[in-house]
């Protein structure tokens, strides 16, 4: 098969595969109807604080895989639900942020500080219609990004790269995560540590369980996804519970009355492109490095929209620019964050380690250098995949042109929702998904457990994300690590062998020492943002 | 063994006919947990995971897949363990985990007789595999790059491919590095990737052969390799073992008669039939179908476990 065919074939499976149901005797393809309630939810979901999207894929994840099964066929419609989710979530955070002063997803952060000044001003619809505009046209040109080059980088991996690089390559990983999420360099490497080290329960090459104290109870080993629930959304809850007692005190934020034209004209669309496309330009590049989450391309979006700001209206006042400019930002994030899991099968943010977890649970997709081997004779079905992949993301963006605006006007009503209502949903909706994965009561201990690391963590200020993401990586990285050091012929020098692993662990370390540095109070701020995240 | 092979097919078939009636009575209570001891998405985990969609959609059971990997099927024999013998849990592994693998561990977690072994499913393809820009067409062309000063890295799957690959290079007169991988998939991408030199592989190098990409140096099993039947027997070059291996469906220990055979009947329906998804893949990627169930099963492993214990003598020499 040609290039051209597998990516006709990776639509095909979108658009003609299995069909959910029929109307006038046309047939809805199943994965085209995730990708759509995927979205759906995802708006709905980004516009109520308190759940945000990687919330939401957590939870459907299990019970997706307990609908769909565990076969090939499951991949594209649980995928395309969950890059629904990513996409919808990414817009509708900015709802609350511009009519509430409410981020609903720490991404939006920024869009509070233009969007809600404008809301007063009684340009609410602008703002959001501004939002929109700028959210969808920076995905898009993400996601374009990550379809022209996440196959090349993979191609490049699989051939310059052997055992003891793609371990250093690792390491690298890691040590950004540790580094640049979070308030500090060495709570992030803590948090990686710990992650590698509850990994390495129960794994490994030997006869018999390691590290189990020979209970039964861990001879499993750590099971992945409660584990993960637990640190990032139950942990949450627990913090999320006590900040609410904190706040118990707060004024509630009092509407203003809207008025006047609030429509986005062509020529205001003009206006905002060149602070569109920098912050699309600036969001993708950031996205690509694991760790950095969008929070970050943000910050430097609305910076950089600042500097070339010259209208009446300051940055911070309520202006268009200011929306536009960290929206495409922080929605330019989500897809060139999917670069380093697809070429490398390495995750980069919270999004992306639900979309490796999927693929790991169902089978028959292993995001990495693998997937794109265009083999001519033989069809190769992941590479089929990826492509269905890329067009269940590129339906999700139509979607999102198409009616994502008017889904998002429709949200201002989420974020009424009190949170002593939402909280106990979001607990018990995961305790479900976690009983429903492993329909096993260990699985709650597990996630009790983890759901008091999760809280100790955000208390201490220890970012969680390092944690998960070394977790997951545990087992490739100690793999490769064995085999550089077997092939090396049992060299103890195996991971400095060559030119390029010296390389990548040089960056490494060099990264933890820059990141390390006193910082000035501006990126403070970021980081702190970042860090409550 | 072939002849007690097509024996204990035919014993199977009649048993089909003969226990139908006694399979039919019993039925899950509950959903059935499938354990695979393999990676997810390689070929034996999908071998594990059509025979399970297989006994769902024909019995109306409720079959649920899940991957237990590690240590060389251990992982899931401990698991496997923990589970009441009520067929509500059962195992997709390969038999080397009770014969070789018993053998060579330290503190072995379990025992050949701890089990209830209810049928094959295939056999693999067992080979040695190189990329065919490399040049090689035999492992005397390797044994040759080894001995003219290059260092050969061999990628195996298991312990006891390590240990063949120390025994095949003992024939030979060379060394090998061996470096171990995960499944064989592992192997196979590591020796497209250039990272390693040749690797065993079960089945999964198939497609790659048929594309030309890939090369059969050897045949590890009693037979020729059906894609590759002009590939030399490992025979020819003076060494006294074989080392496929049979995918298999065991139970936890003193499961009863009825739900033994019930499973029995239900997985050889599955395998013999030639329009079913796990025939057609297995027909594909490894041996074909392959039935051997109940005691002939058992005293092919009892065959198997002796072998083991000769392969461990020999590497430790």
């Amino acid at each position: 098969m040609s290039v051209l065919e597998y990516v006709w074939a990776g639509v095909l499976a979108v658009i003609a595969g299995p069909a959910a149901f029929e109307i006038f005797g046309l047939g809805v393809p199943i994965t085209v109807l995730m990708v759509f309630g995927g979205f759906v939810i995802g708006i709905v979901g980004g516009a109520t604080p308190g759940l945000a999207g990687p919330f939401l894929m957590a939870v459907s994840l299990p019970i997706l895989l307990s609908i769909f099964g565990f076969t090939p066929d499951a991949l594209l419609p649980v995928l395309g639900f969950l890059v629904g989710v990513m996409k919808g979530a990414t817009v509708g955070g900015a709802v609350p942020a511009i009519l509430f002063n409410t981020p609903g997803t720490p991404d939006a952060m920024l869009t509070t500080f233009d969007g809600y000044p404008m809301a007063q001003k009684g340009q609410a619809g602008k703002a959001l219609r501004t939002a929109h505009f700028a959210s969808v046209s920076g995905d898009t040109f993400s996601d374009i990004v990550l379809f022209t080059c996440a196959p090349f980088l993979a191609i490049a991996v699989e051939a310059y790269l052997g055992f003891g690089e793609k371990a250093a390559l690792i390491l690298l990983s890691l040590a950004f995560v540790a580094a640049v999420v979070g308030a500090s360099p060495m709570k992030g490497m803590i948090a990686a540590f710990f992650g590698l080290f509850v990994a390495a329960i129960a794994t490994g090459e030997d006869s018999y369980p390691r590290l189990t104290f020979e209970t039964d109870f861990l001879a499993n080993g750590v099971p992945l996804i409660t584990a993960v629930l637990g640190v990032l959304i139950l942990g949450e809850v627990l913090y999320a519970f006590e900040q609410m007692w904190r706040d118990r005190r707060v004024e509630k934020i009092k509407e203003v009355q809207q008025e006047g034209d609030q429509r986005l004209t062509w020529a205001e669309r003009k206006r905002l492109f060149p602070y569109i496309s920098v912050s699309a330009l600036i969001g993708t590049g950031i996205g690509a490095l694991p760790g950095i989450g969008s929070t970050l391309a943000a910050t430097l979006g609305y910076a950089t929209g600042d500097r070339m700001h010259k209208g009446p209206v300051k940055f911070g006042d309520g202006t268009p620019e200011g929306v536009a400019a960290t929206e495409a930002a922080n929605s330019s994030v989500s897809g060139a964050n999917l670069i380093p899991v697809l070429s490398l099968g390495i995750p980069g943010n919270v999004g992306a380690v639900f979309l490796i977890l999927a693929a790991e649970s169902i089978g028959g997709f292993n995001p990495g250098p693998g997937v794109f081997r265009f083999t001519t004779s033989e069809v190769n079905p992941e590479l089929v995949i990826a492509f269905g992949l890329f067009t269940a993301m590129m339906l999700a963006n139509i979607m999102n042109w198409i009616i994502g605006g008017r889904i998002m006007a429709a949200c201002g009503v989420m974020s009424r929702i009190p949170k002593q209502v939402l909280l106990p949903i979001v607990l018990l909706l995961t305790l479900t998904a976690i009983y429903v994965q492993e329909t096993d009561f260990n699985a709650f201990y597990f996630a009790f457990a983890f759901a008091i690391l999760g809280y100790l963590m955000r208390k201490l200020k220890v970012p969680t994300l390092p944690f998960v993401i070394a977790f997951i990586l545990a087992g490739n990285l100690e793999t490769s690590i064995r085999q550089a050091f077997a092939v090396s012929g049992g060299d103890s020098w195996f991971l400095f062998k060559s030119p390029l692993s010296i390389l990548f662990l040089l960056i490494a370390v060099g990264v933890i020492i820059f990141f390390s540095r006193p910082k000035k109070p501006a990126a403070n701020k970021a980081i702190a943002a970042e860090r409550d995240s | 063994m072939k002849f007690k092979m097509f024996k204990g097919a035919v014993a199977a078939l009649a048993l089909v006919g003969a226990t139908s009636a006694t399979a039919e009575n019993w039925a899950p209570e509950g959903p059935v947990s499938v354990m695979i001891a393999f990676q997810a998405g390689g070929g034996a985990d999908t071998m594990g995971r059509l025979l399970a969609q297989e006994l769902s959609e024909r019995n109306g059971w409720e079959v649920i897949p899940e991957n237990v990997t590690g240590r060389g099927g251990a992982a899931m024999a401990e698991a496997l363990l923990d589970q009441p013998a009520d067929g509500l849990a059962i195992g997709i592994t390969v038999s080397e985990a009770f014969t070789y693998n018993i053998q060579a561990a330290r503190n072995p977690t379990y025992a050949l007789d701890d089990f209830t072994y209810l049928s094959t499913i295939t056999g693999s393809q067992m080979g040695i595999i190189a990329r065919a820009d490399r040049g090689w067409t035999t492992l005397a062309d390797v044994a040759a790059a080894a001995q003219a000063g290059e260092d050969i890295s061999f990628g195996a799957m298991s312990q006891k491919l390590a240990d063949a690959a120390y025994v095949i290079g003992k024939a030979l007169d060379v060394e090998f590095t061996t470096v171990m991988v995960k499944g064989g998939r592992g192997g196979l991408n590591g020796v497209v990737a250039k990272d390693i030199d040749v690797a065993w592989a079960a089945g999964v190098q198939t497609p790659g052969i048929k594309a030309g990409d890939i090369f059969n140096l050897v045949s590890a099993e009693e037979d020729a390799l059906r894609v590759s039947p002009d590939a030399q027997m490992l025979a020819e070059y003076n060494v006294p073992f074989t080392f496929g291996v049979k995918f298999m469906v065991v139970a936890p220990g003193g499961m009863s008669e009825d739900v033994s055979m019930a499973y029995q009947t239900a997985i050889a329906e599955v395998l013999n039939d030639p329009e079913g998804e796990l025939n057609k893949m297995i027909s594909r990627a490894f041996a074909g179908p392959v039935v051997v169930q109940g005691n002939d099963l058992r005293a092919m492993l009892d065959e198997g476990y002796a072998e083991a214990g000769a392969l461990l003598e020999a590497a430790s020499e």
